[in-house]
């Protein structure tokens, strides 16, 4: 499998909101903690909409949340 | 694990199962009998069918969401993956006669609804392998 070139600052910004928990942020974004934990082990890329509902979860941007590697 | 992994991983095995002690039954009666009695040992496959249990047998996940995109888009990759097999089944079941037989020869028509089982059987098997390949080891849960 192609490396996954999205990172994310998912699990900084989880302990900057009160040590929020992944199944709290899953809730949030209305997604399964399975795919949280996926998305910031790094080994699933999400679409651009739960892109945005995690990064509203934060109360940031996308692109605080997420960096496009070159 | 979720329940999609529970059910893929009961396939798996029914169907590992169903095909290992068949052949067995196959090659232990075609020894003692001969064929054609010797096909009655396929009748073993029918221990696949327990795979269907599993939606009945693995209760629901907990938690408000149990499906998202993720789970939707490895479904969907796997039964890509299955019916690309069934596909590549009948077509070898199809065109290895020809090329061994030649185009001249004849199969019995009894031939084809085994080729469909065969077919149906290897979709299941392949379905269920991708999805828990996808999901990746450990369950993808916090689980190791």
């Amino acid at each position: 499998m192609a490396k996954n070139k999205i990172k994310n600052n998912i699990r900084q910004f989880r302990f900057k909101n009160n040590q929020m928990t992944q199944a709290e942020l899953a809730d949030k974004a209305g997604v399964t903690r399975q795919t949280i934990i996926a998305i910031e082990a790094g080994q699933y890329s999400p679409s651009l909409e739960l892109a945005i509902r995690i990064a509203r979860a934060f109360g940031k941007k996308v692109d605080d949340v997420f960096e496009y590697e070159e | 694990m979720n329940r999609a992994q529970k059910v893929a991983w009961l396939f798996v095995i029914t169907i590992s199962l169903a095909v290992v002690s068949s052949l067995a039954a196959f090659a232990i009666l075609y020894i003692k009998v001969g064929i054609p009695k010797a096909f009655a040992g396929f009748a073993l496959l029918g221990i696949a069918g327990f795979g269907g249990f599993g939606p009945i047998v693995f209760p629901k996940d907990k938690g408000k969401i149990t499906c998202d995109e993720r789970d939707t888009f490895i479904d969907r990759q796997a039964a890509i993956a299955g019916f690309a097999t069934a596909f590549l089944v009948v077509g070898l079941a199809c065109m290895l006669p020809f090329f061994i037989l030649g185009p001249q020869a004849t199969v019995a028509v009894w031939w084809l609804p085994n080729i469909f089982g065969a077919a149906g059987l290897a979709t299941f098997f392949v379905h269920s392998v991708v999805i828990l390949v996808l999901y990746g080891r450990g369950g993808g849960n916090g689980e190791k």
